[in-house]
């Protein structure tokens, strides 16, 4: 009789990581062949297809890399949050708000102050809506002990009525012919592209150096080890005389802020004006989610999940325009892959091993 | 190694030259991409647009054309991308009115393909737009609910608060009046075009406050299943279906509804693209051009159940003295096919419910007035959301 029995494992490589991730990727592909091989489609075709259209040509690494921006964005801030076991599932309202203070401060003073002096000061005010966004559902669980999975959920859709309400009322451009949106930002506070490309560069740097600041306010802060105490061991961080308010107002003020950042970016370097809220963001503060957990709670690692993520959602594309598959595949297929992702999990922290006995 | 790349230089010069030469010598051919807001199995907007694009990939035998679906606005700007520079496509066509300024600025990025936007404002050299009203049909429609309305409320689950719908609304609105002049029109917004849970809702509550007859603009055929299953229930609520052939999903609750064929307007773009006779004007059709066509399914205008009903309401109008609702309706179809100057639903007087004139008596609105209206004609109550 064969024996499955397992332990946990207390030391995980960097290496065991890695090779476990590659396997996880290698079954998820294997499962997916078969729905491939089920739809009628050379699976191998299919798959240097999508990889093609993410990583495998200029033109699919440029826009992978253009959707990795957000994802890096939110799912740095997002890391900080759930390693303080603060379970904000409020990112995307969080980037709208960041996109409506920046939209608002674009408008206003966009005509007046050259770019150097407005683009940073939208990057603020995305970053102080954000934030403010993120602080709420801080303080109601708290001062309250509201649930934040909830009030953060709920603070979306609150969010996004907010942006509907102002596109469609006091906010409608003089340009639009009556339909919903703002007008167009200035031309002073629209980010820059690299040529070719709808790379706003800007936003990318932001996005790596508050991945790589975050990561060392993490590891080698004070303010990050309260943090980490307040997720693992709350009762050890109330001994230790940790300010649990102060520490999680300022987690989710940043948490909340990077989304906002991210919503910035959109807003000024992809669309140049604020429309309806799916027209701004095709659900980033949710995928982020999935991000921040590919990188295992790091947000250096963000950066390389983030762009991960982005090609597969980028090169999802070619499912639909080259293979000539429904839209819906394309759902079935990142689905399964980070179903495969997640799994691989329970083998990095656990111990398989397989045994044989005479019954 | 300088020699060899010389070489290498050389040889994929002639090479060029080659394929060049190849492609030159083969017929002229012409790559159509179709950009879908929704899926094209919504059965509503983007379903119409995909039978469309089939029907002249059909008729025409040098167009190849490859479609996108579900596309959401903010990743609009990549799917130009992709269709042009991996797909090659000479022509895109974008199908919502969210899709306008990512059209207009690949238009900017790609000076040599052509792009055409459905239902938007904003043209460039290379960017056209299209679009095939269904507001005449709306205006039977209209006619057909207040003849048959017991209760004198209609309700209207409406989409987004722009001016097609506004437009819709208001003829729909017309034709009521016209039939109807005690009976008032209820609006209800969903901000969805897909929306089948938030239709359903808007319509139980339309129903719940009184309304006997529903109009929609929304994808799917949500409101059709409140009105049937009502109607089975014994609560008579009559409907009419959008954009396509939806009476099936309400035999009993169905009495007409309308639908586009964009068919005809896709080959006779592509035919002028074709021959170098494309221009960036406004490409507007309505019954005249066989794009607006009246009924819930394919085969009949109007649900023959409540044929003897419409044959039964009578209605005094000034052109035809009293008549019924059914030939009515009839009459005006056939006017709206010979042309908009022959009778269109538009013509004044027609007062905002507000009580504003907003067109003098005896003229017809023109297309810009059409195309930017944003009030409630006075048979409509509540105001447009601001």
């Amino acid at each position: 009789m064969i024996r499955l029995s397992y332990t946990d494992r207390y030391q995980i490589t960097r290496l065991r990581t890695l090779v476990t991730n590659i396997f996880s990727l290698a079954a998820g592909l294997v499962v997916i062949s078969i729905i491939f091989l089920i739809a009628g489609v050379n699976p191998l075709f299919a798959i240097s297809e999508i990889f093609q259209g993410s990583f495998g040509s200029m033109y699919g690494f440029k826009e992978t890399i253009t959707k990795a921006i957000p994802l890096i964005l939110i799912g740095a801030g997002l890391t900080l949050a759930f390693r303080a076991k603060f379970w904000n599932i409020g990112a995307e309202g969080q980037m709208l708000m960041g996109a409506i203070f920046s939209t608002w401060t674009g408008l206003t003073f966009g005509d007046a102050l050259p770019g150097f002096a407005i683009i940073p000061l939208m990057f603020a005010a995305g970053f102080l809506g954000g934030a403010l966004w993120g602080i709420i559902p801080a303080i109601l669980k708290i001062r309250y002990a509201i649930n934040e999975v909830i009030s953060t959920l709920m603070l979306n859709y609150i969010c996004a009525h907010i942006l509907t309400m102002l596109i469609v009322g006091p906010w409608r451009g003089a340009t639009r012919f009556g339909f919903p949106g703002t007008d167009n930002l200035p031309d002073a506070a629209i980010l820059s592209v690299i040529p070719g490309s709808r790379i706003h560069y800007i936003t990318l740097i932001l996005a790596l150096a508050c991945a790589a600041i975050l990561t060392l306010a993490i590891y080698k802060t004070r303010f990050g080890y309260e943090a980490r105490v307040v997720g693992e061991n709350p009762d050890a961080g109330k001994y230790a005389g940790i300010n649990f308010f102060k520490t999680t107002l300022i987690l989710m003020a940043v948490s909340g802020g990077l989304a906002g950042l991210a919503g910035v970016g959109e807003v000024a370097g992809i669309h140049h004006y604020l429309g309806y809220p799916a027209s701004v963001s095709s659900g980033y503060g949710f995928t982020a989610i999935i991000v921040a957990w590919l990188a295992k709670l790091n947000p250096l690692y963000t950066v390389i999940s983030g762009i991960f993520f982005a090609g597969i959602l980028v090169g999802g594309d070619a499912i639909q325009i080259s293979l000539g598959l429904p839209a819906a595949t394309v759902e079935i297929v990142n689905g399964t892959l980070l179903i495969f992702l997640i799994m691989g999990d329970y083998f990095l922290h656990n111990k398989i091993t397989v045994s044989f006995s005479r019954t | 190694m300088k020699k060899l790349s010389l070489f290498m230089l050389i040889f994929s010069i002639v090479l060029l030259g080659f394929s060049a030469g190849a492609f030159g010598a083969e017929d002229k051919k012409i790559k159509a991409g179709f950009i879908y807001v929704g899926p094209v199995g919504d059965y509503g907007f983007s379903h119409a647009h995909d039978l469309g694009r089939k029907f002249a990939e059909e008729k025409l035998d040098w167009l190849e054309t490859v479609y996108v679906e579900s596309v959401s606005e903010s990743d609009s700007d990549r799917i130009i991308d992709r269709l042009i520079q991996q797909q090659k496509c000479d022509v895109v066509f974008t199908n919502s009115f969210g899709f306008m300024d990512s059209t207009v600025k690949a238009g900017e990025r790609y000076p040599d393909k052509i792009f055409m936007h459905c239902s938007g404002f904003k043209r460039s050299d290379n960017v056209g737009t299209y679009f095939g009203d269904l507001y005449q049909m709306y205006y039977l429609n209209g006619l057909m609910a207040g003849a048959l309305t017991k209760t004198n409320k209609i309700g209207y689950v409406a989409a987004f608060p722009i001016p097609e719908l506004i437009r819709h609304i208001d003829a729909y609105a017309l034709g009521i009046k016209a039939a109807n002049p005690e009976a008032k029109v209820h609006v209800k917004w969903i901000y969805a075009w897909y929306g089948p849970d938030k239709a359903r809702e808007a319509a139980e509550s339309l129903i719940a406050e009184g309304c006997d007859t529903l109009a929609f603009t929304e994808d799917t055929p949500a409101v059709i299943e409140v009105g049937q299953s009502h109607t089975e229930k014994g609560k008579q609520i009559y409907t009419f279906s959008h954009y396509s052939a939806m009476q099936p999903y309400g035999e009993d609750s169905v009495v007409s509804g309308q639908f586009m064929n964009w068919g005809g307007m896709y080959v006779k773009i592509l035919e002028d693209i074709y021959s170098g006779n494309w221009t960036n004007e406004d490409v507007w059709w309505l019954a005249k051009e066989g794009a607006a066509i009246l009924g819930g399914n394919e085969t009949d205008p109007i649900n023959p159940k409540f044929v003897d009903d419409l044959k039964q309401a009578m209605i005094q109008t000034q052109e035809f003295g009293e008549i019924s609702a059914y030939d009515l309706v009839m009459k005006r179809y056939d006017q709206m096919k010979q042309g908009v100057d022959v009778f269109d639903p538009f013509t004044g007087p027609i007062h905002d419910n507000k009580g504003t004139l907003q067109i003098k008596a005896g003229e017809r609105a023109s297309k810009e007035d059409l195309l930017s209206i944003m009030y409630y004609v006075d048979n409509v109550e509540g105001t447009i959301p601001q």
